[in-house]
């Protein structure tokens, strides 16, 4: 399982393709990925991005600015529809951040070589999609300053303010685990690397600023046999979280009794949502990446093409809640689950519906063909296309479920309002700022782990090999 | 090394005659235990036994199938023994016949007038009648036979050939089988298990499932491969690294059978609806509250605390004990999941544990037989050399 460097037994290119391009050896290797966050001269086209990226970020100042003066009543949320744009987000976000614990925790507990290149700016990508999801529940409460005393969970002697049979608590406690373990185990991973940035750096503030992130790293013995002791504790640590943080967030709607949200399959298709979803940002992020820093040697058609296969295989498990949904919910017989599956298909929202199955179930089958895989545009547009479609999966359970509830003359509709987007577009500037930023200053791929790819790296691991 | 032919040694046969030796067992106590508590009481215990021994091939075919496209030493050694599992599938459909046969006392909704005297059996109707139940089993069949013998055919003419472009066929073929599998599996354990209480049902059920059948196929393939590893050619070939590898398998399909289990409860226990909750009113009660504190013990809690340790899963022996022990417990999974919804209270009896003694009887003689009969490895793997020389890397 180990070296499964080399595909097994297709002739498909993709699958032939090597984890690390040939050609290259220890030096190169460290030249391409270090000289990034070295340069001198700050490419042009970051600087663009940049700024594009802060601006966005500068319009959700402004949008949580007027909400902590206004109130949320700028918000579209309102009787029947009370839980919107903000939930639906944060679990937007939440499940965004899934692929990096998966590639650097699962991937790693299974020796798959082709998470070496990929799981550092997945990581990165994790911990700035728990940024952004964090800011929504934090916000929703109206009045920050106040949420840890509703959310954080203190001890409770009071018997006043957390509800711990509510998952939302549960949700802080699962999201704050996840987000710590995820930046130790970012950090942790990094630490090597850093000490090759500052051994590199030529001028002294950089030597310093990456010394100091480096916490004294001198590559001894016993340095690597901590930090190998280490990763792998943390990897251990952050498999158990891939399931746990949304099966939680999945709990907050299926504990409950509303039809479309109370459904046993809810944690495991949440899961599965999220990993799809996180491997489409992925794949979003690495194929301009790959191209603008010319990394294509690391991040290579292989890896492409895996990504693209897990997107297809969670893809298909959420195509299967969908039709779990549907089968069930007229199966069920009861009148209330079959008028809201109903409802999903025919109602106002039905456009939201028809397009979540459309992408999900429809578009994703062209992801079978090998040659659709390789091709790396349409790959870019679909890996959008499947963001955009789980987005409309949580807007379609969070508001078909609610705008018609079991008394018809509650019945109502809901629009979100200017506030809505602009927060929300606001925290894709923050998710794309921050990324600006890790790709400038820190090396994007783990440069001491591809070159353990290189065959001159294989003869010496066979004696110190830990399992 | 590629040049042996991996014929299967002796205790492989000793597996035939175990597996004859417990048909015989089997039917002797299943007449003993017939004549004490009749009709009803042996088809509630053979929809048990023959539900489990079916999921035990269906798991190996859909595991089987992952192996063809994933590759991997765990998938090389284990292709055997998986295939094995699955060539007992047409087996298995005709030993459907005594459910049909038992209908009428598995399935209250079959009942003419059923529908009549109650309307959430009558919304069912469309779905939940007679011809159409028995269609979807006749196609649920068709499917998996059609895969599993296809898979198997390609995969001796690889041993025989060895043309390259079959593994590519098998992986294809495994693509849109696992689709298939999950689809048709679903809908089946809707069919057969969920429907014995026609007002239950739970999204989960599907998954649930099938993680159990995966469970019991590793189960069963490491049972095998441990007892294959003690005597020419195995022992050659399998190390404490394959069976380190196929615990770790064991234990992810250990934990996702009890995640998927305790969200399905937690879900519904939140809820308390009047659907749902009389499903889990039933096992906490009349004694089976018994069986479901066995369940979370020995099916999960033991088990489970025992794979954490690297040193029992590379000990074969200990590993072998786990598997044979699980496989016990899906048994007992699945006559949680049948008996109450017969009988109130618990009263198993000799029929309950003859008749998974007489069906795993059938489905080991003819496991054994067709591992005999092809070599113990795939011969023309691609992967074979790497798993071979597993322990080196």
């Amino acid at each position: 399982m180990a070296n499964n460097v080399h595909g097994h037994g297709s002739s498909s290119a993709s699958l032939n393709a090597p984890v690390l391009a040939p050609g290259h050896d220890f030096e190169t290797i460290t030249e391409a990925v270090a000289q990034i966050p070295l340069a001198k001269r700050t490419p042009i086209g970051w600087v663009l991005g940049f700024m594009g990226a802060f601006g966005l970020f500068m319009m959700l100042q402004a949008a949580l600015g007027k909400l902590v003066m206004t109130g949320v009543g700028i918000w579209g949320n309102n009787v029947p529809v009370g839980w919107a744009f903000d939930i639906i987000n944060f679990v937007w976000w939440i499940g965004i951040g899934h692929a990096g614990t998966l590639i650097s925790a699962i991937l790693l507990l299974f020796k798959q070589q082709w998470r070496m290149s990929i799981s550092r700016f997945a990581e990165a990508m994790t911990i700035f999609a728990v940024a952004c999801a964090a800011i929504f529940p934090l916000f929703h409460t109206g009045r920050p300053w106040l949420a840890a005393y509703w959310l954080f969970p203190y001890p409770n002697t009071m018997g006043l303010w957390p509800q711990f049979r509510s998952p939302l608590i549960w949700d802080v406690f699962a999201v704050t685990t996840y987000a710590t373990v995820s930046i130790v185990f970012w950090y942790v991973g990094m630490v090597p690397d850093m000490a090759t940035m500052r051994d590199r750096a030529v001028s002294m503030t950089k030597k310093r600023v990456y010394g100091v992130l480096s916490l004294g790293w001198r590559g001894s013995a016993r340095h690597w046999h901590r930090y190998e002791v280490a990763s792998l504790i943390l990897a251990g640590l952050s498999t158990p979280l891939v399931l746990s943080v949304h099966t939680v967030v999945s709990f907050d709607f299926a504990v409950s009794v509303l039809p479309g949200w109370h459904a046993t399959i809810f944690p495991p298709y949440f899961v599965a949502g999220a990993i799809y979803a996180g491997f489409a940002m992925v794949l979003t992020l690495a194929i301009p990446l790959r191209v603008a820093y010319k990394l294509e040697d690391f991040i290579t058609m292989r890896h492409i093409d895996n990504m693209a296969k897990v997107m297809l295989a969670t893809g298909m498990m959420v195509a299967y809640g969908y039709a779990m949904e549907a089968f069930y919910g007229w199966y069920s017989s009861n009148p209330y689950e079959q008028f809201m599956i109903w409802n999903r298909m025919t109602g106002p929202y039905a456009w939201s519906y028809w397009m979540l199955i459309a992408i999900n179930a429809g578009m994703i089958q062209f992801l079978w063909f090998q040659k659709v895989r390789a091709n790396l545009k349409l790959l870019f547009v679909m890996s959008l296309f499947v963001s955009v479609g789980m987005w409309l999966e949580r807007f379609v359970i969070l508001v078909t479920t609610l705008h018609r509830d079991f008394v018809p003359g509650s019945w109502g509709m809901y629009y979100p309002t200017q506030w809505d987007f602009m927060t929300f577009v606001g925290t894709i500037g923050l998710f794309l700022t921050l990324f600006f930023l890790f790709m400038r200053f820190v090396p994007m791929i783990s440069m001491f782990e591809v070159r353990t790819l290189l065959p001159q790296a294989k003869v010496k691991s066979e004696h110190g090999h830990g399992n | 090394m590629t040049t042996d032919t991996y014929h299967s040694p002796e205790s492989v046969s000793g597996l035939q005659k175990l597996g004859i030796a417990a048909v015989v067992v089997g039917l002797v106590l299943t007449g003993v235990g017939y004549s004490m508590t009749g009709l009803d009481r042996f088809y509630q215990a053979y929809l048990v036994a023959w539900t489990f021994w079916l999921g035990v091939a269906l798991g190996s075919m859909a595991l089987l199938m992952v192996q063809h496209l994933s590759g991997g030493a765990w998938g090389v050694v284990l292709r055997r023994p998986l295939e094995a599992a699955a060539s007992t599938l047409p087996v298995m459909a005709v030993l459907f016949i005594p459910i049909y046969l038992g209908m009428h006392d598995l399935y209250h909704w079959s009942h003419e007038g059923a529908a009549e005297a109650d309307a959430i059996i009558a919304a069912k109707a469309p779905y939940l009648n007679t011809p159409f139940f028995l269609g979807r089993t006749v196609f649920y069949f068709a499917a998996w036979i059609l895969i599993s013998q296809t898979l198997l055919k390609w995969s001796k003419q690889q041993d025989e050939t060895g043309d390259p472009g079959l593994a590519d066929k098998m992986a294809y073929l495994s693509g849109g089988g696992l689709v298939v599998y999950t689809l048709t599996v679903t809908f089946a354990v809707t069919d057969w298990l969920m429907s014995v209480n026609p007002h239950w049902f739970s999204t989960m059920w599907g998954p649930l499932f099938m993680a159990g059948q995966g469970l019991a196929a590793f189960a069963l393939g490491i049972s095998v491969l441990v007892m294959l590893s003690k005597t020419a050619p195995m022992s050659h070939v399998l190390t404490s690294h394959h069976f380190h590898d196929l615990g770790k398998f064991l234990f992810a399909f250990l934990m996702l059978w009890t995640y998927l289990m305790f969200s399905q409860y937690l879900i519904v226990y939140s809820a308390n609806l009047q659907e749902e909750a009389p499903h889990y009113i039933d096992r906490n009660n009349g004694g089976y509250e018994y069986v479901t504190y066995a369940l979370m013990a020995l099916h999960f809690a033991v088990p489970y605390a025992l794979l954490l340790s690297r040193d029992v899963k590379r000990g074969i022996g200990s590993l072998r004990v786990i598997a044979v022990w699980l496989l016990v417990m899906r048994v007992v999974d699945y006559y949680w999941q049948v008996a109450p919804e017969f009988h109130k209270t618990l009263s198993a009896s000799v029929i309950d544990v003859a008749l998974p003694i007489a069906l795993g009887g059938v489905f080991l003689t003819l496991y054994a037989m067709r591992l005999k009969s092809h070599p113990l490895l795939p011969l023309n793997d691609a992967g074979l050399e790497k798993a071979l020389t597993h322990h080196v890397h």
